[in-house]
C-alpha cells in the first residue's frame, strides 16, 4: 500500500493506494499516529485508489474517529470504491465516518 | 483437489490469498467473487496465524475443491487449539463511535460475505469450509 499525505490550507488528506491488509495495516497506524501527535483537527482519507479493506484496515479507521472524537475535529472519507464501501457498510462504520463521493464534496464538508 | 501449505504467520498470507485468487480467476469467478474469497480468507487466517498456535511455530492448509462453475469451496485447516471462529460474538454494528468496540469486525466478514460457512473438529484439528456463488 502507499501513503501519501498532502495538506490544504488546515485540511490533511491520505491518500491510500492499493491493500489495506493485516500486512500493510500496521504501516497505516504508524503513520496515523505520528498525524495525532500534531494538532490538526481536519483529516480527509482519500480511498480513490484503495483497491480492498479488511478487518486489519477498518480497525486503524476506527481508532481514528475515536481519537479525532477525543480532540473535537472532523474526519472523514472519500471516493470509495463499491467493494470498499461494501465492507464499510456491513460494519456498520459507514454511520461512524462520513462517506464523500469526491474529495471536493468532502473537503466542502469538513472546511 | 488441490492443496497449499505453509507457516502459519503473517509473511504467508499474500501467497496464500493469490493461491485462491488465481483459481478463482482460472475458473471464470467475478472479480467481486474473488476480491469477497481474498477478504473472508484473510480474515479467517489472520486468525489462525495469532490463535492457532500461540507462541510456537505451525502450519496452516488451504485445501481447494474442483469449482463446479458457479460455485467455490476450500477449507482451511489448522492444528492449532480448538477454536471456532463462528463462536464469537458478533460486535454491535448500530453501536455509537463511543461504545464501538475495536475487534470483532472479522468474523462479521466472513458471515456476511460466504456463501456458506461451516466449522468442524476432527482429531486435533480445526477445519473451516468456506463457499463462495459465482456472482
Amino acid at each position: 500500500m502507499d501513503i501519501e499525505v498532502t495538506q490544504d490550507s488546515e485540511i490533511s488528506v491520505f491518500v491510500l493506494r492499493g491493500r489495506l491488509d493485516a500486512v500493510s495495516a500496521p504501516q497505516l497506524e504508524d503513520r496515523i499516529g505520528l498525524w495525532f501527535e500534531q494538532p490538526g483537527t481536519r483529516l480527509i482519507f482519500n480511498l480513490e485508489g484503495l483497491d480492498y479493506v479488511s478487518s486489519a484496515g477498518l480497525r486503524v479507521f476506527l481508532t481514528s474517529a475515536k481519537k479525532m472524537k477525543t480532540r473535537d475535529g472532523k474526519l472523514c472519507m472519500a471516493g470509495l470504491r463499491p467493494n470498499v464501501k461494501e465492507v464499510f457498510t456491513i460494519s456498520g462504520f459507514i454511520t461512524l465516518i462520513p462517506a464523500y463521493d469526491t474529495l471536493g464534496a468532502a473537503k466542502d464538508a469538513i472546511r | 483437489m488441490l492443496i497449499k501449505k505453509m507457516s502459519a504467520r503473517i509473511d504467508s498470507l499474500h501467497e496464500l490469498l493469490a493461491f485462491l485468487a488465481n483459481l478463482a480467476k482460472k475458473n471464470g469467478f467475478s472479480k467481486d467473487t474473488q476480491n469477497r474469497i481474498e477478504l473472508v480468507a484473510e480474515e479467517v487466517l489472520v486468525n489462525v496465524f495469532s490463535h492457532a498456535y500461540k507462541d510456537a511455530s505451525g502450519e496452516v492448509e488451504v485445501r481447494c475443491f474442483d469449482p463446479d462453475g458457479s460455485s467455490l469451496t476450500f477449507e482451511i485447516r489448522d492444528a492449532g487449539v480448538s477454536f471456532n471462529p463462528l463462536e464469537r460474538i458478533e460486535p454491535d454494528v448500530k453501536a455509537g463511535l463511543d461504545e464501538r468496540r475495536v475487534g470483532g469486525m472479522g468474523v462479521l466478514l466472513i458471515r456476511r460475505m460466504a456463501d456458506a460457512v461451516a466449522y468442524r473438529r476432527e482429531g486435533n484439528t480445526n477445519i473451516l469450509t468456506l463457499t463462495f456463488a459465482n456472482r
